[in-house]
């Protein structure tokens, strides 16, 4: 998604975004933009570790959890354009996308890659919307690199964050209250972690209320030997 | 095997920080104001964080150190707890941390000085009454010990106040400053374990028990005093011969005279703690044992584990006398 300039364009992008598609707390969230920087050469890359928002001074700090290629770099967001370059990179949007985001998503999954557009021999007035196409184009292999590593973040927290197999079968076919619902989602993972090579469905097929299911898959965990070990 | 190290800019110049920065010439360093803004911080995955863990290097304000709750001790009326780290280069499955931090970065905090004065102080309250210091609550005592340089810095306020005495809980084999230097009295180098089967199963990048064994053993031989930790002890179907197994290993090899004291107390965590630690290991075999919830806590039902409690505490008493022996009061 094109957020266009500035905070309030990217935060309301963020939220577009994740109103549109209904993201989950496992994908990954990736700002790619462009920055100035005082002595860094235009065309070059920077993976964000640490978003200052100048106005309101308040940080946050990028979790790379991954191997990379790309050096990193401390980045301040400001509100408005600036041409006194200094030694952090700066930019108009980062602050408002790691803000928006981190309330939706996971820290580790949310990123910033920056290219320098512009630094204190190469102004921004000599940048157009062309140039920076062509930035970000040049810098395609070391954003597939980064989506790739977070995509295999990303598979790992959908799994640890899916339901149990059969959970949603279950509870259309018998009426469970909220409570229940928990103590059949927590029984569930239990049951796939000690018994994976045994069918749930056929255990519990002939009973009529979930008191019965949960008391049935309480009774054959209590009932069986816990070993912890292989 | 550190490659990110945040720093707070209060003690970036200090003398602990400069040196710990020079052990780690190629990691990405990034200044911050207090630690907090990065280890506090919601919407972190611990379970993620800790395939690459950074180090934040920081200073500790308040509450350096603080009373243990009261059903802990070995020994003394007067029981303090203290932690010059947050976390552990561990990652043991069963471990509190992982419900308690937000993060699974380690954190060090480098002004041991100050950690110092609070202790000298307590004493002070105290008068000449002995009391007790506990390191590795919040972190293992040893592991970090060739960047940390933690007990280097600690044994020698020891050595000056024999009323004290320092326990450095851990499981890790990095004994060599303690090997290089004269061994003091009122030190316990007190070693975790569970059987090997089960260290397997759940104490993740931890030394084996073997390992374990050996370092106690060169301590031993060193004239350093050790503590056995059997807290917390894991239920499983053979959990009387893997703990058998686990007491005649460690007592056939061990001098009784240098064990100070043995502690347990059975598998529990706050119920919060338990909850996080289940939604972050959907799939671990330990959270699908025979567990109930009581008073806030979640642990094994009474029959279980006073059953384990009681065996295990009948082999300890064949090996150490009752005076060494301090089991945890459950709090289910």
């Amino acid at each position: 998604m094109i957020t266009g300039p500035g905070k309030l364009n990217t935060a309301a992008a963020v939220t577009y975004h994740h109103a549109r598609i209904g993201t989950q707390p496992a994908d990954c969230w990736l700002n790619i933009g462009v920055a100035g920087h005082k002595t860094i050469p235009v065309g070059e890359a920077r993976l964000i570790n640490k978003i200052t928002d100048k106005q309101s001074n308040a940080t946050w700090y990028p979790q790379i959890i991954f191997k990379h290629n790309v050096s990193c770099a401390a980045l301040i967001t400001l509100d408005k354009p600036s041409a006194t370059y200094q030694s952090s990179l700066f930019d108009m949007e980062a602050s408002a996308f790691y803000q928006m985001a981190i309330r939706l998503g996971t820290a580790e999954m949310i990123h910033c890659l920056k290219v320098i557009s512009d630094n204190a021999s190469q102004t921004m007035s000599s940048v157009n919307a062309s140039d920076v196409k062509q930035m970000i184009t040049a810098q395609l292999e070391t954003i597939n690199d980064l989506v790739e590593n977070l995509r295999t973040f990303s598979h790992e927290l959908a799994l640890i964050n899916a339901e149990p197999e059969h959970y949603q079968t279950i509870i259309e076919q018998w009426h469970f209250t909220q409570s229940e619902r928990r103590q059949l989602f927590r029984l569930l993972r239990q049951w796939t972690t000690r018994f994976s090579d045994q069918e749930v469905l056929s255990t519990i097929d002939r009973h009529k209320t979930a008191q019965a299911i949960i008391r049935t898959l309480e009774d054959q965990m209590k009932n069986t030997d816990f070993v912890i070990h292989d | 095997m550190i490659s990110t190290i945040y720093i707070e800019e209060e003690i970036a110049e200090h003398p602990r920080s400069r040196a710990i920065l020079e052990r780690f010439p190629d990691a990405e360093i990034i200044a911050c104001e207090r630690y907090g803004e990065i280890f506090n911080r919601k919407s972190q995955n611990f379970r993620l964080q800790k395939k690459k863990p950074a180090l934040i290097l920081a200073k500790k304000h308040k509450g350096l150190v603080l009373s243990t709750p009261k059903q802990y001790g070995i020994g003394a009326e007067h029981n303090y707890y203290f932690s010059h780290m947050l976390n552990c280069l561990y990652d043991c499955r069963y471990c509190f941390l992982q419900g308690m931090f937000q993060s699974a970065h380690y954190v060090l905090f480098v002004n041991y000085e100050d950690f110092i004065d609070e202790m000298q102080s307590v004493l002070n309250q105290h008068n000449n009454d002995p009391v007790h210091f506990f390191s590795g609550y919040d972190c293992d005592s040893l592991a970090l010990e060739p960047v940390t340089h933690f007990t280097t810095t600690f044994l020698p306020f020891f050595e000056k106040n024999p009323q004290s005495l320092l326990e450095l809980r851990t499981k890790s084999t990095q004994t060599r400053s303690l090997l290089k230097r004269e061994p003091i009295k009122n030190c316990v180098i007190a070693f975790s374990f569970t059987p090997d089967k089960i260290a397997t199963a759940l104490e993740h990048k931890a030394p084996p028990v073997e390992k374990r064994l050996q370092a106690i053993i060169d301590l031993q031989n060193a004239g350093w005093t050790i503590g056995l930790r059997f807290d917390p002890l894991i239920y499983t179907r053979d959990y009387i011969e893997e703990y058998s197994t686990l007491f005649n290993t460690l007592f056939s090899k061990l001098n009784p005279d240098l064990v100070h004291s043995v502690s347990l107390g059975g598998f529990r965590l706050p119920k919060d703690y338990y909850r996080k630690l289940e939604k972050l290991y959907p799939d671990e075999k330990l959270f699908s044992s025979p567990l109930i919830e009581e008073n806030n806590s979640i642990g094994y039902p009474a029959d279980i584990r006073n059953d384990m409690l009681t065996f295990c505490k009948n082999i300890i008493l064949q090996h150490v006398p009752l005076e060494k022996f301090y089991p945890c009061h459950e709090t289910i």
